[in-house]
């Protein structure tokens, strides 16, 4: 039981990060590669947020949602938008994101060294609760709550607002949305901006529930969050929420039946297999080409 | 002097050789990340096996290690490849990953790689045997790019469709590029490996993929020395550093990314667009009058005059509910020359994409030119003779528009590239031969001025002009021909006309749709009248025009032609056509191509057909 919910939190999590990913990925077509960086960065200035700008934990979470969305806004602007009418735009683009990623990290570094940084003792709330036989702290319950809370309120955003609509229509045919009077260049940057912010939400929610922030953590989740939009399916969000819950559930299964050092292979085996037999994933629509 | 550069120039070639890996499978537009998992593989299962450099000296242990290296690389591609190579872009980028990675845990968690710890390799290569590595496979890439293999893994990249539809066998290409990536990685994995004295599965991790991939995409994907270049930018950017006395730590990776950033900016071709790219001139031979099919090419039988060439019987093909065609029975004999006409959305388009094999019927069967088509890949309806053009042009958009027509040529040109690694005259033969057959296609729709230009910065009209030279140089027995006058003013489309007429008289049977039914009727010997997926009539070029279901159709009280601008432009006064034929796409074509200037260069179709009998 502990481990099913200890599982369900860091899916959750995966999860959050992995929706800004394929956000990006089914409405522009784009893979952005400078998402970790954002992970990272957030999970840091949500620390210093907390530790110099004496914010309550709760506080810092708005705080760093809007950093998020400036920062996607920059990196859409740098990274991307010069970038839209090359004909090898998706590895241009790939690239690019890549460069301000390692810009970004290495901010960091400048920033905070290359240490590991905590949160200050006592940022932490000490109620706890027992659910099942199973000890869930309020913090956990929180993370859980804040990232279904930001995917629902997402989906309900593409689904029934007309930013949405305009992304939906963005997302099918760019040209098509622009001659209909559609801003894309606006759509384009609010995507960014979103995808970002959740990304930046999921980065400070990480580092809250393993109590540490490091420059690498980027790296780690950004093979996770790959692996969940493929096996949920690029481009659609209720598939990155089942993937990020599946791959959370798996890892720590993988953990404590096979043994850690093995926990890896179960990811990538199940992406493989998933890639293999449903090459559009568990819930992606398999696009008709077209002649 | 050497010595003191010798461990960076040393770098420089290993990454470089690992920036190839890349190379070799984005010069046929696929993103691999799983080259670390191939070199990761290679090195650890070399380095195992190879005997020691004290029984047999270093040299030979390091060939040897070298062979097993490029062996295991190559067939890990293989068993990686067959079961991915249906994936695109970035899924098959994340299934090499996932890959890459899944290798990377396994080795970390067996014995005999020494886990974590790695394994310990004797130094044996030098700066000297580094480079001359780098020099074999820069070589191979530089004798691949002209070559008919090369020119395919092109082609695939710019339009893979439009590849197939060129009888280029794609599955076949796109897993010959892989497994060439999977000997290079692996030929990187081992030198790696005998460099640096200690390998760890960490060596060839996610980020490792990541450096070789942003390394061959900073050289530039389109030109052999890009990933030699990339590579001298990727290890010399933080030496400079360094001998300026800027401090490690964060600046350096900032300002690398930086760097990278603005290469990838403001150098869309990478860096090797710094070095004037040349284009190939036709060779001299471009006006020779000789009639026979030039030498080293292969020449083709077309069908007798009134032998069966396309037979359809009660072809349907339906999308969700929508029937786009229905029943359709059609018989087209050599040496023909079909137009097919009908208001928009009657099924013209699908009906054609049903002959040359692009999409299946959903009922009825279709032969051509005895193949089966329908269940038959569509690279082999080409081989059987069978070459069309789009609707909206697919052209190869970063070739100049003589390697277009080259690629055209891949069914009747031979295989050079092997012949190209060692310099054998023959090839140059076959190649001089294709150029000329190819530039004869160029002069003979009247493009022989434009052969070293872009595809892409040619005018609507001279892009249909090319996909027709494109569609000839396969030496088709059967044409189709997709709306190739749309955006021709009323010259351009006379000569359009006079040269499918001559086509016919070569002896090729030709089937196209086009809108401008002036010219159709101008053109054919019959026309066939398709309307709501069904043909309503079928006659020669008199009939159709008195005949009142076409009439009907055309100019029925519920016309669906009615909100189109009329062009009409080229039915004026040559038949009694009530319709102008108004076209999808025409409106902007014809704005686009109404220049003078390049009606006025043309020469005169009749003057050059002669070349190519």
């Amino acid at each position: 039981m502990q481990q099913l919910l200890n599982g369900i939190f860091i899916g959750s999590i995966y999860a959050l990060f992995a929706i800004g990913f394929t956000l990006v990925f089914g409405i522009l077509d784009r893979l952005n590669l400078a998402h970790p960086a954002v992970f990272a960065t957030s999970a840091f200035v949500g620390i210093e947020l907390v530790e110099r700008g004496g914010l309550s934990l709760w506080a810092a979470l708005p705080v760093v949602f809007v950093f998020g969305a400036v920062l996607g806004l920059v990196i859409e602007r740098l990274a991307f938008r010069p970038l839209k009418n090359r004909p090898d735009a998706h590895f241009a683009g790939l690239i690019s994101s890549i460069a301000l990623a390692g810009m970004l990290i290495a901010l960091l570094q400048w920033r905070y060294g290359p240490d590991t940084r905590r949160f200050p003792a006592g940022a932490f709330p000490e109620t706890r609760y027992e659910v099942a036989g199973a000890q869930v702290t309020l913090a956990q319950l929180v993370i859980l709550a804040v990232s279904l809370t930001l995917m629902v309120g997402l989906t309900y955003m593409v689904t029934r607002t007309r930013l949405g609509r305009g992304m939906r229509a963005v997302a099918e045919n760019p040209t098509a949305a622009r001659v209909l009077g559609v801003d894309v260049d606006r759509i384009t940057a609010v995507t960014f901006a979103i995808s970002s912010a959740l990304g930046a939400v999921a980065g400070v929610l990480f580092a809250i529930n393993v109590n540490t922030a490091q420059l690498g953590m980027g790296y780690a989740i950004e093979l996770k969050g790959l692996a969940v939009i493929i096996v949920g399916g690029m481009g659609s969000l209720p598939g990155a929420l089942i993937g990020g819950l599946v791959l959370g559930l798996a890892e720590v299964f993988a953990v404590q039946y096979i043994g850690s050092s093995w926990r890896d292979v179960i990811a990538f085996g199940l992406l493989f297999l998933i890639l293999l037999v449903r090459p559009q994933g568990l819930l992606g629509a398999r696009k008709v080409r077209e002649v | 002097m050497l010595a003191q550069y010798a461990t960076p120039l040393t770098f420089i070639a290993l990454g470089a050789v690992f920036a190839y890996s890349f190379y070799a499978v984005l010069i046929a537009g696929q993103l691999s990340l799983g080259q670390a998992g191939f070199a990761s593989l290679a090195a650890f299962t070399a380095a195992s096996l190879a005997p020691s450099g004290d029984d047999v000296g270093d040299v030979p242990a390091l060939l040897t290690a070298v062979v097993i290296g490029m062996a295991v690389g190559a067939t890990a591609a293989v068993v990686l490849g067959l079961p991915t190579m249906h994936l695109r872009g970035v899924f098959l980028a994340i299934a090499t990953l996932g890959f890459a990675e899944a290798v990377r845990v396994v080795l970390l968690n067996l014995e005999w790689t020494g886990g974590a710890q790695g394994l310990a390799v004797p130094r044996v290569l030098t700066v000297g045997m580094a480079w001359t590595a780098l020099a074999v496979v820069a070589y191979w890439f530089w004798r691949m790019g002209p070559s008919r293999y090369g020119r395919a893994l092109e082609a695939i990249r710019e339009d893979e469709l439009a590849a197939r539809s060129m009888g280029i066998d794609v599955g076949r290409h796109r897993l010959a590029a892989f497994v060439t990536s999977g000997a290079v990685a692996g030929l990187y994995g081992v030198l790696f490996a005998y460099y640096v004295r200690l390998i760890a599965p960490s060596d060839f991790d996610f980020a490792a993929a990541v450096d070789g991939l942003v390394t061959a995409v900073l050289g530039g994907s389109t030109m052999f020395l890009g990933p030699v270049l990339g590579s001298g930018f990727q290890t010399m950017v933080p030496e400079i550093q360094r001998a300026v006395g800027v401090e490690a730590g964060w600046i350096r990776p900032f300002l690398a990314g930086l760097l990278l950033l603005v290469v990838i900016l403001f150098l869309p071709g990478g860096l090797t667009s710094l070095i004037p790219r040349r284009t190939r001139v036709p060779a001299a031979g471009d006006g020779d009058p000789d009639g026979d099919a030039a030498p080293g090419l292969a020449a083709r039988r077309h069908p007798a005059p009134g032998e069966t060439v396309v037979s359809l019987a009660g072809l349907s093909k339906e999308y969700g509910g929508v029937h786009a065609v229905r029943g359709v029975d059609l018989e087209v004999r050599g040496g023909e020359v079909v137009g097919l006409i009908g208001p928009n959305g009657a099924g013209k388009t699908t009906l054609v994409n049903m002959v040359s094999g692009l999409v299946p019927p959903s009922s009825g069967t279709a032969t051509v030119l005895g193949t089966a088509v329908g269940r038959t890949p569509v690279h082999r309806v080409a081989a059987a003779g069978v070459s069309r053009t789009f609707q909206h042009s697919k052209l190869f958009n970063r070739l100049s528009a003589l390697e277009n027509v080259l690629v055209g040529a891949h069914l009747v040109s031979r295989p050079t590239f092997l012949r190209r690694l060692l310099w054998l005259p023959s090839s140059r033969r076959d190649e001089r031969a294709a150029l000329e057959h190819a530039t004869r296609c160029l002069h003979r729709v009247g493009l022989g001025h434009l052969a070293g230009t872009r595809a892409s910065a040619l005018s609507y009209g001279d892009q249909r002009r090319l996909e027709i030279a494109r569609a000839l140089a396969a030496e088709p027995s059967l044409l189709v021909l997709d709306e190739p006058a749309a955006g021709m003013n009323h010259v351009e489309a006379g000569q359009l006309s006079e040269l499918i007429r001559s086509l016919a008289r070569d002896g090729l049977t030709i089937l196209f749709i086009e809108h401008n039914v002036g010219m159709v009727l101008e053109t054919c010997t019959r026309v066939v009248v398709l309307d709501f997926g069904q043909v309503i009539a079928s006659g020669t070029p008199a009939q159709i025009a008195a005949d009142p279901a076409v009439i009907e159709a055309y100019l029925g009280t519920a016309d669906p032609d009615d909100g189109e601008p009329a062009r009409g432009s080229v039915a004026d006064g040559t038949l009694a056509d009530p319709t102008g034929g108004g076209g999808d796409g025409g409106a902007t074509g014809a704005v686009t191509n109404a220049r003078p200037s390049v009606a006025g260069t043309l020469d005169p179709p009749d003057t050059t057909p002669r070349n190519a009998t």
